[in-house]
């Protein structure tokens, strides 16, 4: 059985709470297309918690939207972003569905897995290998959403997932990163990261 | 035989691709809707809901009968599993555009943390100057140029859904996702000697 605990309100503004959850479906989605198709018990578990936050996130927003809505009219303009948060929800709940087949070990047939990886347009993995100029890097100074129009998402360390990484981050030979973004900007950024492209274009 | 087997892997692996990005699209053109309270792009998210559909179900039936080995069955469900999970995806973006089709104007605060978010939507008008003019979308090379993903271009009362031969015309008004930084990039590039008001 899940635990519940009860969650005490907390004055957080509306739209803090909706961009978070935001960004964090949209995340979940990858990482777990991401866990479900490299077969990554990990980084699925860590989807499930991912899970359990955007739940807590969406009773808070529920709180909110109660308190502020005074007549009618402040009613029928909230309710559309109480409809906006419990779609986000649900995506984050279909993250979680496609997590699960990893985590109660269904799994997905391999060979799946290995078509996948070259269809897929927006999600790519790629792993720093030596000859990497992007090794010893910070993220900030990759400058890779500007650049190509991609984002790493998750990055695999030392048998830990490090997901969404801070800008600060730096990248280490060996690290496994997990990218999503414009098709031929993830292509361009697996060959510099696999050290097959040595030079990062402005 | 075993390389039949990896044809029909193939096809199937296709279809989850498409299902899977269409689902992705709709989510990214029910956030535009909200946006810029649009009815049109919130149309179109109910027009690929319908399409999600249909792909859907072929999606199941190719798996279905794909002929696998009961040692394979768990590694079928988890796809069949997959392709429920993109459904529900797309659901969950048709359920935003309704609030657009239902005529009440977004609440500020949706477009607030549209805006704001990692991934945002964001417009751009063509205007005199602009290299994009004449140009059809594969040669325009926004995405590359940008790392914006043009969702929807406005012309007019219409609005289109873009192809790759489609052909960009001044005045156009593009709609696009993508990080934040790329947004910049993308207005610069459609009205490079002034900015043009659109809400």
């Amino acid at each position: 059985m899940p635990q519940f605990e009860k969650i005490e309100y907390k004055p957080i503004p509306v739209s803090d709470l909706l961009l978070e959850m935001k960004n964090l479906s949209e995340l979940m989605i990858d990482l777990a297309y991401s866990a479900a198709l490299f077969n990554d018990k990990e980084l699925a578990e860590d989807v499930m918690e991912l899970e359990s936050r955007i739940d807590t996130l969406a009773y808070l927003l529920d709180m909110e939207i109660m308190i502020a809505a005074r007549d009618a009219k402040d009613a029928e303009m909230l309710i559309g972003v109480s409809t906006v948060a419990a779609a986000a929800d649900k995506i984050s709940d279909a993250a979680a569905d496609i997590a699960a087949i990893v985590t109660r070990n269904i799994g997905i047939h391999p060979i799946v897995g290995e078509i996948f990886e070259k269809v897929e347009e927006r999600l790519m993995k790629a792993t720093v290998k030596e000859d990497s100029v992007i090794i010893g890097q910070r993220i900030d100074d990759l400058d890779l959403a500007a650049r190509m129009g991609v984002d790493i998402i998750a990055i695999r360390r030392n048998k830990d997932w490090i997901l969404d990484p801070d800008e600060t981050e730096r990248i280490f030979l060996g690290d496994i990163l997990i990218t999503r973004g414009a098709p031929i900007g993830i292509k361009e950024f697996k060959d510099i990261a696999e050290g097959r492209l040595t030079k990062l274009e402005d | 035989m075993v390389e039949h087997k990896h044809e029909v892997f193939e096809e199937i692996v296709t279809r989850f691709v498409e299902l899977k990005n269409t689902s992705e699209l709709m989510i990214d053109l029910a956030y535009s809707s909200l946006m810029l309270n649009s009815k049109e792009l919130a149309e179109e998210v109910q027009r690929l809901e319908e399409y999600m559909d249909k792909l859907h179900t072929d999606f199941e039936l190719l798996a279905l009968t794909s002929d696998f080995k009961k040692e394979e069955a768990s590694g079928f469900l988890g796809l069949i599993r997959l392709g429920v999970a993109t459904e529900k995806i797309a659901d969950a973006a048709a359920e935003m555009a309704e609030v657009v089709l239902r005529g009440i104007e977004p609440h500020p605060v949706l477009k607030l943390a549209i805006r704001e978010a990692e991934e945002t939507v964001t417009q751009a008008c063509v205007t005199e100057g602009s290299p994009l003019i004449n140009k059809t979308l594969k040669e325009a090379r926004v995405p590359e140029e940008t790392g914006m993903w043009i969702l929807a271009i406005k012309r007019g009362e219409k609005s289109l859904r873009p192809k790759p031969d489609t052909i960009i015309q001044l005045g156009d008004v593009l709609i696009a996702s993508g990080y934040a930084e790329g947004a910049d990039d993308l207005k610069k590039l459609a009205s490079p000697a002034h900015q043009c008001q659109i809400e």
